[in-house]
């Protein structure tokens, strides 16, 4: 039993299509992330689930009711808005009271649930500030508080973070999680951050031109993706064109990789991806890896990882990265190098698609 | 430092003429109203009398004016509003294509003289107008109804001309209200008009406030408009001092009446200023 569906949901705008044929179950508790470039339909699902938006066809259910043609009023959701979102006029109390008092608390009852709220998002005793007086993770939080304090059926959270500097990101997703995982509240987290998604879900349902690529746990999205837009957006790969020869893989002559892929007929063209953190440049390394001679074209040093571009046989290029503290750190411009690949990581989604 | 000069000498034209061509003529007119006027003879040279202040509380006339003028102030604006907000809430909310076409049907009006918009209200409201000839012919009324030459007259005329003012100050607040604000509140368990009255009504507070300022000093100043629907007998206080001057010639008592009408325009001014600044503090 989903505690929220969506059953083959479709939204349109015109003749153009937003979201095709959305299904999408999320369990008690489950905390789901949507995960997509802009224009994905990502956050039209979300506003479709908090009933801000219309769905041109197909049916929401909220813990088992069907909520599809409900305002958001009835719909017992909380929000958190990439923008916060907070009442300007009121006090950070009065913010966080909002929805309890729509729900007919009062008096002390009132008092104990906002300062409970305002406790789990670590604003204790920031009742009486206003928005304008706190700064953009501080706001950040009151929304949070300002969600959880009614204690909605499910908490909705419309690309959160994607306003804070990178520091107050990474200690809010921490936050969040830890939050998330107190209250138990059912959570679709809207995301274009690959990082935030993994790190936080339960699930991962990676969507790409309104459709969903992959529903599945983070490390199933990651290791195994279902499709070559999970493969190419999730992750940094390398994307080859590689022919299937004889039962393997070749990427030119006498360059043949090993995979555990399963691979398509003899002769079809086909991509192959490899992320650059799969890739070894260290000398040693497991007996069954492909090894790939090449020379360093292009390297560039980013802090904790340097990144390289590597030219092999056949005119390919690799981008591969290495822990600027590991042996591969200095590699210099034109140095031979050995590449080591595990069969695994040698990704065959399908023939090849694209130019 | 630097900065100050470059402001300045922006500002040096504007200012120019702002002294020149009004703040010098007005602080000649200061020791006017001070003076005494005989009928016949004019002004008495060398007098320093209160009268002129004394008599706009005082007198029984005056003051009705006075009051009659602040009260049409208050009238208009509260009418302006209630009006002009549904409309500014269609042009933000509603349907984008209606949107260029409402704006232009309330920037019209502005487009055309304000004595033909007068006369205009003339041909509806006269005696044998438009509108009293209508209702005639419906069957309503009997006798015509009194439209103009009174407050209804003068009150219609106002809204109308002044309606535009309002409904532009109201758009601008309302487009300056964030929508997620708003659907937080819905997701939040506000219906429609909880939202409305909890959200978007109270952030709209300084437009409310600035449209309502600047319909009110417009209202209390108005000239054209009062002169011509309300007629010889009808007077508020800017149509009284044009009398006063141009009628009869008692250039100290128009001079008191013009003081006392700048001195409750500054003080609106003065007042509903500080109250934006508590609200726009919060917004």
């Amino acid at each position: 039993m989903s505690n929220l569906s969506l059953d083959h949901v479709v939204k349109r705008y015109g003749d153009l299509t937003v979201v095709k044929d959305v299904s999408l179950g999320i369990k008690e508790g489950e905390f789901v992330s949507l995960l997509g470039p802009s224009g994905c339909g990502k956050t039209t699902i979300l506003r479709m689930v908090a009933g801000l938006i219309e769905p041109s066809g197909g049916a929401i259910r909220i813990a088992s009711t069907d909520v599809t043609r409900l305002p958001p009023n009835k719909r017992n959701i909380g929000l958190v808005f990439q923008s916060y979102a907070l009442f300007p006029h009121m006090t950070v109390f009065e913010n966080v009271a909002f929805g309890l008092r729509r729900k007919g608390e009062s008096g002390t009852t009132l008092d104990g649930r906002v300062n409970e709220a305002l406790a789990m998002v670590r604003l204790p005793g920031y009742g009486e500030r206003y928005p304008r007086q706190l700064s953009g993770g501080q706001q950040q939080r009151v929304a949070m508080a300002r969600a959880i304090a009614p204690r909605p059926s499910v908490l909705l959270f419309d690309e959160p973070l994607s306003n804070l500097d990178a520091k107050l990101r990474d200690e809010m997703q921490i936050e969040l999680k830890r939050l998330q995982r107190e209250l138990g509240i059912t959570t679709l987290f809207v995301t274009h951050d690959q990082g935030e998604a993994l790190s936080l879900s339960d699930r991962v349902c990676v969507m790409n031109d309104g459709i969903i690529q992959q529903f599945a746990a983070p490390e199933d999205v990651y290791r195994r993706p279902a499709t070559a837009f999970v493969a190419s957006f999730i992750g940094k790969p390398n994307r080859l064109k590689a022919t299937v020869r004889g039962g393997r893989l070749t990427l030119g002559e006498g360059l043949d990789l090993r995979t555990d892929s399963a691979l398509g007929a003899d002769g079809s063209a086909t991509d192959v991806f490899i992320r650059q953190e799969a890739i070894n440049l260290t000398p040693t390394g497991a007996d069954d890896a492909n090894r790939i001679p090449g020379t360093i074209a292009l390297r560039s040093f980013s802090g904790p990882q340097v990144q390289y571009v590597i030219r092999i046989a056949g005119g390919h290029e690799l981008v591969v990265e290495a822990a600027s503290s590991g042996t591969a750190s200095h590699l210099e411009h034109g140095q031979p190098v050995t590449l080591e690949v595990r069969p695994q990581d040698v990704l065959v989604l399908g023939e090849s698609v694209r130019s | 430092m630097s900065q100050m000069r470059t402001g300045l000498l922006l500002f040096s034209p504007l200012l120019l003429v702002l002294v020149g061509a009004f703040v010098i003529p007005l602080i000649l007119l200061a020791p006017t109203s001070f003076q005494e006027y005989q009928p016949g003879a004019g002004i008495a040279a060398g007098s320093f009398t209160l009268e002129n202040y004394i008599r706009i509380v005082a007198d029984d006339y005056y003051r009705e004016v006075v009051v009659r003028t602040l009260g049409l102030g208050v009238a208009v604006t509260l009418a302006c509003l209630l009006l002009g907000y549904p409309v500014a809430y269609l042009i933000v909310r509603g349907n984008p294509r209606w949107r260029l076409a409402l704006t232009l049907l309330v920037i019209f009006p502005l487009m055309l003289n304000l004595v033909v918009r007068s006369f205009g209200w003339i041909v509806l409201l006269t005696n044998r107008g438009v509108v009293n000839n209508l209702l005639i012919d419906l069957g309503v009324i009997e006798t015509p109804l009194k439209l103009m030459f009174n407050l209804t007259g003068v009150m219609i005329g106002l809204t109308h001309i002044y309606l535009p003012f309002m409904v532009l100050m109201l758009v601008a607040a309302l487009q300056n209200v964030p929508r997620d604000v708003e659907s937080a509140a819905a997701t939040l368990g506000s219906s429609r008009l909880h939202v409305f009255r909890a959200v978007t009504l109270p952030l709209t507070a300084p437009g409310i406030i600035a449209g309502s300022i600047l319909v009110f000093v417009l209202t209390i100043s108005a000239l054209v408009t009062p002169r011509m629907l309300g007629g010889p007998t009808y007077q508020v206080m800017a149509t009284l001092i044009y009398d006063e001057y141009m009628q009869l010639l008692d250039w100290p008592s128009g001079s008191a009446l013009s003081f006392s009408l700048a001195l409750v325009t500054i003080l609106i001014i003065w007042m509903s200023s500080r109250m934006t600044k508590r609200w726009a503090g919060l917004a």
